[in-house]
């Protein structure tokens, strides 16, 4: 029977697939058990939210906290309500609270000298920085190593996303 | 890792940095898609790879987001449980 020889698979990259598939799926099962079934043109909108943060959360709950971009993402999905909320207010007293902040970590470092910049072109760096999630604060070859990772698994989950879609829609 | 980097904080940071770029870059540019300009792979700029990772995430984020969109209208149409039995069987043969 080809499932039981298929059971120990020789490639890493399919082993770390059918984790990946099985957590989305798992992730995927509680959403559809809460939502009622709706079909307004809002309701849809709100539906493929969903399925996008279930993404991203079986994504980063596979990794778990062992890389910052996860905790990032984990972190981000749980206080979601929060920040939402805080946007708002955000907006009416944004700067002296951050530099507060930023005074505050730069006080229990003092050692840490990040701004030494062995890349060239800042302005990429910065661009990676926001695209990576929970780089904005990673030294630069951290930030290299962060994203190959981040990349790794953001692929690998798009090819699980993109055979589910197969799979659905052939049914 | 974490030995290495303290080690170099009292030696220099500059040096051990490069070498550790350079072995990073070289992964990256591994791990993004294969395109043409890639002939003269040593030659590529350290710059270059890290435009063409920018791009590359931020087209992994938008085939998530198109591929949600989907997932979602087509979950909508079909019987879950039925459907997850199969996909879990065929996932693993």
């Amino acid at each position: 029977m080809s499932a039981s020889q298929q059971l120990t698979p020789t490639n890493p990259n399919s082993a770390l697939k059918i984790r990946l598939a099985y957590r989305f799926l798992l992730t995927l099962n509680t959403l559809n058990a809460k939502k009622p079934p709706n079909f307004d043109h809002t309701q849809i909108h709100r539906r493929s939210h969903r399925v996008k943060i279930a993404a991203y959360a079986s994504m980063a709950s596979v990794v778990g906290p062992k890389r910052a971009w996860s905790r990032a993402i984990l972190w981000k999905i749980r206080n979601r309500g929060m920040l939402a909320r805080n946007k708002k207010r955000i907006h009416r007293i944004s700067t002296p609270i951050r530099l507060h902040r930023h005074h505050a970590r730069r006080r229990r470092n003092p050692n840490r000298v990040v701004h030494v910049d062995p890349f060239v072109n800042s302005g990429l760096e910065v661009k990676l920085r926001k695209l990576v999630p929970g780089a904005e604060t990673i030294d630069p070859c951290g930030l290299l190593d962060e994203t190959a990772d981040y990349i790794k698994y953001l692929a690998t989950q798009v090819e699980v996303m993109r055979n589910l879609v197969d799979l659905y829609s052939t049914i | 890792m974490s030995n290495r980097r303290s080690r170099s904080r009292q030696m220099g940071v500059s040096r051990i940095n490069d070498d550790q770029i350079a072995d990073l870059v070289s992964k990256l540019q591994q791990i993004i898609p294969h395109n043409i300009h890639a002939t003269c792979s040593n030659k590529v700029s350290a710059s270059r790879v890290l435009q063409e990772t920018c791009t590359y995430i931020r087209s992994l984020h938008r085939e998530v987001d198109d591929l949600s969109e989907r997932l979602s209208e087509l979950l909508q149409s079909t019987d879950t449980n039925s459907a997850e039995a199969a996909i879990i069987r065929s996932l693993f043969m």
